[in-house]
């Protein structure tokens, strides 16, 4: 059976409509096993080959990273490495260990007066070249949507996290100019991917949680973070886009503070401490949840393990919409391909509407 | 002298970081030993501190303010010990598995088990099977606790706790293992002797993993 993106698929979900069937959606999926999935090898670079993947297997949006610092992104040739490179050479001459100017392993704003030397505006310089690129290999019906706009982690990457916690407790003030720095840099990128119509949301990944709670206090979440993304969840709504958000662990204490910030959808819905029943029961109605099949399970339950659990997530989150099916995080390569087959394949066959799992 | 000792324990709760030198120093001059100090004011107030944390009443920067309060009020008494060193609860090898740069949940185990009066042997991030098996070879930890925050990397736990066994350590340590991808049953999988979802149940179970012995 060939099958189609229709983003507006997607989209009533996360409006809380019942379409065809239950969308699929995934921040990250192992170019391993898009490659796999097409029998033929996919890469970073290889961006037909990856839209060839997510609109084969069923997505309706490929999610593309744009952002001022991606996990594995910052290279020897980022213009943000680079300058870095400029600046620790001239601080500290004899460096020699490439680690020390890159900016995804040392921590450069440990006080005040560090806040100046960053180079900013190196920071700020953002490459859009792969948004670009991407829309002429669109398929009909099918949109991108940015991995953008983190903030919190940002900030604690730029401090090293031991100093940004004591220094949120000690010094308050000096960590909220660093979030308004790193958030103005973000704002700057949401304009210019508001130009693209063919970029139809903001899906900010940021991990704010562990598997009991939330990293800092919520009262300090609300004060710092969440006031920058309420402002993100506004822009990214007057420009008519969706404000999608990632994050581990257990958001319970936080909830209400994520949709009152008016995201549209949150996910994965951390499967190793969040219910999606009880998560469905006491939110669904407000936001639309997003994956929580565990990765666990991914690499070594049976399909057949699978496929019930699958079920059980239609059965639970997808009557009425707001709900997209997909992992408890991302689909990494250690993930049994047959597992991974076998949780869309159950989604697209049993995920038809109206649901009929009992 | 139980005064003291609660003034202190409590200042240490609320990280008054600003005030403990001086309120250890005081507890000293009045006579308080510095061993009953230690085990009964620093510890004591950061076993709250770590029960607190994993109740969800406090995070991180409260956590890492009482650690470091509690740090200072040790610099004071540890000059006044016999050797100068407090007698260690036991050795602990912490390390963030190869592949993976991150530390936050390591630093903070890591923390916690200095706080509860263990000896931290922290090796750092991206730390390969061989590395970690030979530090486990020449150091002798009682626990040896691995942190994964990636899903990528979390089989990396699986292959150092294959290496033990392979060079015959596997009996002469407990493998302790946690990180925001990895939970009891991957634990139990792969032959881990005991999984923490957060830095006091990590605690907690050095404390019996090193009681044990």
């Amino acid at each position: 059976m060939e099958l189609k993106p229709d983003f507006n698929r997607f989209l009533a979900a996360v409006r809380h409509q019942e379409t065809d069937r239950v969308p699929l959606g995934e921040i990250l999926i192992d170019y391993s096993v898009q490659s796999k999935f097409l029998g033929r090898t996919v890469t970073a670079d290889d961006l037909a080959g990856q839209v060839e993947f997510w609109s084969k297997a069923g997505y309706d949006f490929i999610p593309i990273t744009i952002s001022m610092m991606s996990p594995g992104k910052v290279t020897e040739e980022s213009k943000i490495t680079r300058v870095l490179k400029e600046m620790v050479l001239r601080e500290r001459p004899g460096t020699t260990d490439p680690k020390a100017w890159n900016l995804e392993m040392t921590s450069f704003i440990h006080e005040r007066a560090d806040l100046d030397k960053f180079p900013w505006e190196a920071a700020a310089d953002i490459d859009f070249s792969k948004l670009h690129a991407i829309k002429p290999l669109l398929p009909e019906g099918m949109k991108v949507i940015a991995i953008s706009g983190k903030i919190f982690t940002l900030t604690w990457m730029l401090m090293g996290f031991n100093n940004f916690a004591l220094k949120l407790a000690l010094d308050e003030s000096f960590v909220a100019e660093v979030f308004e720095r790193v958030a103005t840099i973000q704002f700057k990128a949401l304009e210019s991917i508001f130009a693209m119509d063919h970029v139809a949301g903001v899906w900010v990944v940021d991990d704010i949680a562990f598997g009991t709670g939330t990293m800092i206090s919520p009262a300090a979440l609300k004060k710092h973070v969440f006031s920058w993304y309420r402002k993100v969840g506004e822009r990214c709504h007057a420009h008519n886009r969706l404000f999608m958000m990632h994050s581990d662990g257990d958001l319970s204490a936080i909830m209400d503070e994520l949709i009152d910030m008016e995201l549209d959808a949150i996910q994965p819905i951390d499967p190793s401490c969040m219910d999606m029943a009880k998560v469905k029961k006491q939110w669904g109605e407000r936001i639309c949840l997003i994956g929580n099949v565990s990765n666990e399970l991914l690499r070594s339950a049976s399909t057949a393990q699978i496929e019930a659990r699958v079920k059980e997530l239609l059965r639970d989150a997808a009557p009425g919409g707001g709900f997209a099916l997909g992992s408890g995080n991302s689909v990494p390569n250690w993930a049994k391909f047959e597992n991974y087959m076998t949780m869309r394949e159950t989604c697209l066959k049993h995920g038809r509407y109206p649901i009929s799992i009992k | 002298m139980a005064d003291h000792l609660n003034t202190i324990k409590d200042a240490v709760i609320g990280g008054k970081h600003g005030e403990i030198k001086a309120l250890v120093q005081q507890a000293l001059d009045a006579g308080t030993d510095p061993a009953t100090l230690i085990n009964d004011a620093l510890i004591a107030a950061m076993d709250v501190v770590g029960k607190d944390f994993g109740e969800g009443k406090i995070f991180v920067p409260e956590m890492l303010v009482s650690a470091m309060t509690m740090k200072s009020g040790l610099e004071v008494v540890k000059p006044r010990l016999a050797g100068g060193e407090s007698q260690s609860r036991g050795t602990v090898i912490m390390a963030t598995v190869k592949g993976d740069l991150h530390d936050i949940g390591k630093n903070l185990v890591s923390m916690m088990l200095e706080g509860a009066g263990f000896k931290v042997l922290d090796l750092g991030v991206d730390l390969s099977v061989e590395k970690l098996v030979d530090q486990v070879k020449s150091v002798g930890p009682d626990v040896l606790g691995l942190s994964a925050l990636l899903t990528t990397t979390m089989p990396e736990m699986q292959k150092v706790i294959a290496e033990l066994k392979n060079q015959g350590l596997r009996d002469k340590v407990k493998v302790l293992v946690g990180g925001a991808p990895v939970d009891r049953a991957f634990a139990e999988k792969i032959g881990a002797d005991g999984y923490g979802s957060n830095a006091a149940e990590a605690v907690e179970l050095a404390r019996r993993f090193a009681s044990a012995k």
